[in-house]
């Protein structure tokens, strides 16, 4: 510990180096280094730790290296001593250096790695910020929607996570077809999400705000819409989205999903909310998959993406999805 | 004809009719050239059915190159499309929504680029480079297996092909060049483009890990006398190190492509998501291999700038132990690294806490090496000729790149940025840095191989327009990656993405210029060859074993197997002025003889492969029961051999001496006569 923070106050004269590269940070657009969230600002955290250690190493030797080049160029003024090859000292350094690097990075990475266990991030625990008892959100990836199901309070939402800041979430996650990848970049890192599997993932919002979600494993043609919307509000306004979405009416039903995971790409958005959800959809979904049930991708859906998303919004006009 | 129809060539898509246009010209100029020049009786004997390992090792480079421009122009395609289709309201042409491919076509494009740049580009070009140095580095006249060399070349040759097939019959696959499962099942890619990627990736790994037990045979069994193991050039070191790797893990690749094979045309459930499959099974057993399949690449690489730094620092070496060690430190530890690439794959603290220690190591001897590098120019007298001057940007990508896949190594900051482009960028740099030490020492060996020097004003403009390029591609994608961008995309949702990859543009247009400078280079370099001619030592203070023999090399490598006495044994020999190899009379020289067994074997498993992708049962039977009919017959050949005579030798030397350009297809040596019965 006390390494560790010995460590932590020299580095923080090196923070500013990432920075220089990132100056008017809040309009450049990188989402990873504006964290909003418990876990992502711990992330970042390690990640300027793990950058301006090894910029310590790098820098100097990339000066060594140029140095070395200019003063012992041909015609250079470095005396020259074809035979020397050798030398104890030095392989010691070269070594050593490395070594050392690695040990201190290996434990700060360990350290990293419990704190931000998706299954049991120990950092929520250490940091009794987040209030409240956390909120439960299962969330199904298809054939190319997010589902995001709140089994506490019945509805579901389609490609728009609410949820209240500051209130522990926890997600199950599960996929109907093939592995996708859940992330929030301003607010939770990547986590596969795997078809006939439940992993899990935490999340603690920080800031009220909009904040994007992407899918970021290959999961076919409509990957690149596989984007979703998470909004962190305040508890009053989660409170009213939880009541609008149980006044829509809308049922959601094991068979009802077996026609919403049917392969749909989500030009132009594809909100819906859903009143009334099953219990126990989520589990249902992954031992069906288990089970070896599969929705197929037709063999010539993206050839044509123009045909294809013509046939795809007539059928949706018709009330398929 | 299985599922092959007149309906599955793409003669509606302009870019592939473009293409074939192309392709059809550029091969009918080809057979028109060979044709005029009445040389297709010279292609077949002294090419077609060589087994000589420095002829086998330039095809390779010819196929690497090939494959090279592919997947570049592949790259522009992703590029273009990138900076085109951004945000809702972007054109869309072709088809597509918005830019010009379709996610069907750009899924295909990246899984090709990706594919084509590993296995077909970057493999063939160090396996060539290893196949032409390593026997001239430790003395030897041939591979220990010249026939197996020549068949791994064509089985390479075979997967190349039936890439470029796939591009005017059918498709290609389309979701990655590693191949996700369950996504490469049958329910979601049903067409015949992962077949096509399954087997021309089935027929590389056969090739390479056949050419990965005849370069280690070589090197351990066939050093010249008094090359013991600490005498062995460093390269040498770096291709044993490396193709230990190669024949550990690539069959392991064999059998994960086997169980998808099984999986899609038997209907088993290996990798499945349901009916008790396991999709975690093939990311394991895939990147098992998969990573170090990357130290495979890289570590040849290190070793052509561990020839390249101390020829132009003009010393030896420093740290030559250091630097072995190193190696084997780095291969070693490859094998337990693969879990890295599924990091979020929600694997427990503990095993991912292991492999971010167990990746984090492989910096400590990649760092060791860096800093030998160093220390070799200092107190050295360095010249910045081409081949240094790649060997220097090789160097900084690597500390470019090493302090990236550190970044990577640390789980959380991996979590971040997994599958993003942040990874995407990292890779390229260290990919870049493996083709920079290609292109160095393609510079720096040519001469030996050839008889001449590359000429160096367009080598040069071809240098700084890689570097340039480099910069103004992957500091952008640094950027996005930062900016949260995942990889494989065909449409940017996120608009504020869109400058970047304009910028990115800015970039291909300096890898464009780049590559019409890398022509430039070889047609000036071949047209003003005369002025460029070298003899043995092309260089002047190189200082391994290959520099002792003539350029080009004649076909018998050496004309008397060297005595080797010093770990820079060239470099030795000039100091003790023993630089002459003329040690006696000259004598008959025995070699393996030309056959065209292999390249016969290498068309049967392009015809095999092409037939089982489309699933056309009776060609697949028959190239099956050809293939072994015809490794049945050679297997009772009896005259392999040839022998070169003591005259002819001594002709060929004289010549040599004369300094006389003795062309490198010329005819040497002749069948053994039978023995009368």
């Amino acid at each position: 510990m006390v390494i560790g923070q010995t460590v932590k106050k020299w580095l923080r004269f090196t923070y500013g180096i990432p920075m220089l590269f990132l100056n008017g940070c809040a309009h450049s657009g990188l989402l990873l280094l504006e964290p909003r969230g418990l876990l992502s600002d711990t992330a970042v955290h390690y990640f300027t730790l793990d950058v301006g250690i090894m910029l310590l190493i790098i820098v100097p030797t990339a000066l060594l290296a140029i140095w070395a080049m200019w003063r012992y160029r041909r015609g250079g003024r470095g005396a020259y001593r074809p035979d020397w090859s050798h030398s104890g000292r030095i392989e010691l350094v070269v070594w050593g250096i490395p070594l050392v690097t690695v040990a201190v990075l290996s434990y700060l990475s360990i350290k990293a790695i419990y704190e931000l266990n998706p299954y049991n991030p120990t950092i929520l625990a250490r940091t009794h910020k987040a209030a409240g008892r956390p909120l439960r959100v299962d969330v199904i990836a298809t054939d190319w929607r997010w589902l995001f199901i709140y089994p506490r309070q019945h509805i579901a939402s389609v490609n728009e996570l609410v949820v209240p800041v500051h209130r522990p979430i926890r997600f199950r996650l599960t996929s109907t077809s093939v592995v996708n990848d859940f992330l929030i970049p301003q607010l939770v890192g990547m986590i596969d999400v795997m078809p006939g599997m439940r992993v899990k993932e935490a999340m603690v919002v920080n800031k009220p705000g909009h904040y994007l979600g992407f899918s970021a494993d290959y999961s076919g043609a409509g990957l690149s819409w596989m984007h979703f919307d998470t909004h962190a509000v305040s508890v009053a306004q989660f409170r009213r989205f939880v009541a609008a979405a149980r006044s829509s009416g809308r049922g959601l039903t094991d068979t009802g999903f077996n026609r919403f995971a049917r392969p749909f790409i989500a030009v132009g958005g594809a909100r819906q909310v859903f009143g009334r959800v099953q219990q126990g959809l989520f589990g249902h979904v992954v031992r069906e998959v288990m089970r070896g049930k599969v929705w197929r991708t037709p063999m010539d859906m993206t050839e044509n993406m123009v045909r294809y998303m013509k046939q795809q919004r007539a059928e949706q006009n018709a009330g398929e999805y | 004809m299985g599922r092959l129809s007149l309906r599955q060539i793409p003669y509606q898509n302009p870019i592939l009719v473009g293409t074939f246009v192309f392709a059809l010209i550029l091969g009918a100029a080809i057979v028109g050239l060979v044709t005029y020049h009445k040389r297709w009786g010279v292609l077949w004997r002294e090419w077609l059915t060589t087994v000589d390992h420095k002829k086998i090792g330039v095809m390779y480079c010819l196929i690497g190159l090939v494959m090279l421009f592919r997947g570049f122009i592949d790259a522009l395609m992703i590029r273009t499309q990138q900076a085109i289709a951004v945000g809702p309201h972007s054109p869309g042409y072709l088809g597509a929504l918005h830019g010009y491919l379709t996610p069907f076509h750009a899924g295909q494009i990246f899984t090709a680029h990706g594919l084509i740049m590993v296995v077909f580009a970057a493999t063939p070009l160090l396996v060539g480079l290893m196949n032409i140095i390593v026997p001239l580095q430790i003395g030897a006249r041939d591979m220990a297996y010249p026939y197996l060399n020549a068949l791994g070349l064509w089985l390479t040759a075979a997967g190349a092909a039936l890439v470029m097939v796939s591009l005017f019959i059918g498709n290609f696959a389309h979701g990655g060049w590693y191949g996700f499962v369950p996504y490469f099942e049958l329910p979601y890619s049903p067409g015949v483009g992962v077949d096509y990627w399954l087997w021309a990736f089935q027929l590389s790994v056969l090739g390479t890990t056949l050419g990965s037990i005849n370069l280690i045979a070589t090197i351990v069994k066939m050093r010249a006398p008094g090359m013991t193991w600490m005498r062995m050039p460093i390269f040498t070191w770096a291709s044993l190190s490396a193709n230990l790797i190669a024949l550990t893990t690539f069959p392991v690749l064999m059998v994960c492509l086997a169980l998808l094979a099984s999986d899609r045309y038997f209907g088993t459930h290996f990798y499945t998501a349901g009916m008790g499959g396991n999709l975690m099974l093939y990311n394991d057993l895939f990147w098992v291999w998969g990573h170090p399949e990357v130290y495979f690449l890289i570590l040849p690489a290190f070793g052509m700038m561990s020839e390249i730094v101390p020829t132009f620092s003009e010393k030896t070496l420093f740290g030559y132990a250091t630097m072995v060690i190193a190696s084997f430190a780095i291969g070693g530890v490859s094998w337990g690294v693969w879990l890295h690439h599924f990091f979020t794959m929600a694997a427990a603290p503990s095993v991912n806490s292991f492999y971010s220690v167990t990746t984090m190591l492989v910096g400590i001897p990649t760092g060791v090496k860096v800093f030998n590098w160093i220390f070799t120019m200092y107190r050295g007298r360095v010249r910045f000729e081409l081949p240094m001057m790649w060997a220097v940007l090789s160097l900084f990508l690597l500390l470019v790149g090493g302090l990236t896949g550190m970044m990577n190594a640390f789980a959380t900051n991996d979590y971040m940025w997994h599958n993003g482009v942040f990874v995407v960028a990292h890779f390229h740099l260290m990919v870049l840095l493996i083709a920079a030490s290609i292109f160095g020492s393609v510079e720096y060996w040519f001469p030996k191989v050839f008889g001449f020097k590359l000429e160096a004003r367009w080598g040069k403009a071809f240098f700084w327009c890689i570097v340039l390029g480099t910069g103004w591609v992957f500091i952008p994608m640094f950027l996005l990656g930062f900016a949260g961008m995942t990889r494989r995309l065909d449409y940017i949702p996120y608009t504020q993405w869109g400058p970047y990859l304009r910028v990115m543009l800015v970039g291909m247009g300096f890898y464009i210029l780049a590559v019409a400078f890398f022509f430039m280079h070889l047609y000036v370099s071949l047209r003003d060859r005369a002025k460029n001619r070298v003899g043995a030592d092309a260089w002047g203070t190189s200082r391994s074993l290959e520099w002792m023999t003539h350029s080009p090399v004649p076909a018998y490598n050496f004309a008397f197997v060297p005595q080797v006495h010093a770990r820079d044994e060239w470099a030795w020999r000039k100091e003790q002025g023993v630089a002459d190899l003329k040690s006696g009379p000259y004598r008959d020289i025995h070699m393996p003889g030309n056959t065209g067994v292999p390249f016969v074997l290498g068309a049967l498993a392009l015809a095999l492969a092409f037939a089982l992708t489309w699933r056309i049962w009776w060609l697949s039977g028959l190239a099956l029961a050809l293939c072994v009919a015809v490794v049945i017959v050679r297997a009772f050949a009896e005259d392999t051999d040839t022998v070169i005579s003591a005259q002819d030798v001594e002709r060929a030397e004289r010549r040599y001496h004369d300094g006389e350009v003795v062309p490198m297809e010329e005819p040497m040596g002749r069948p053994t006569p039978r023995p009368a019965t």
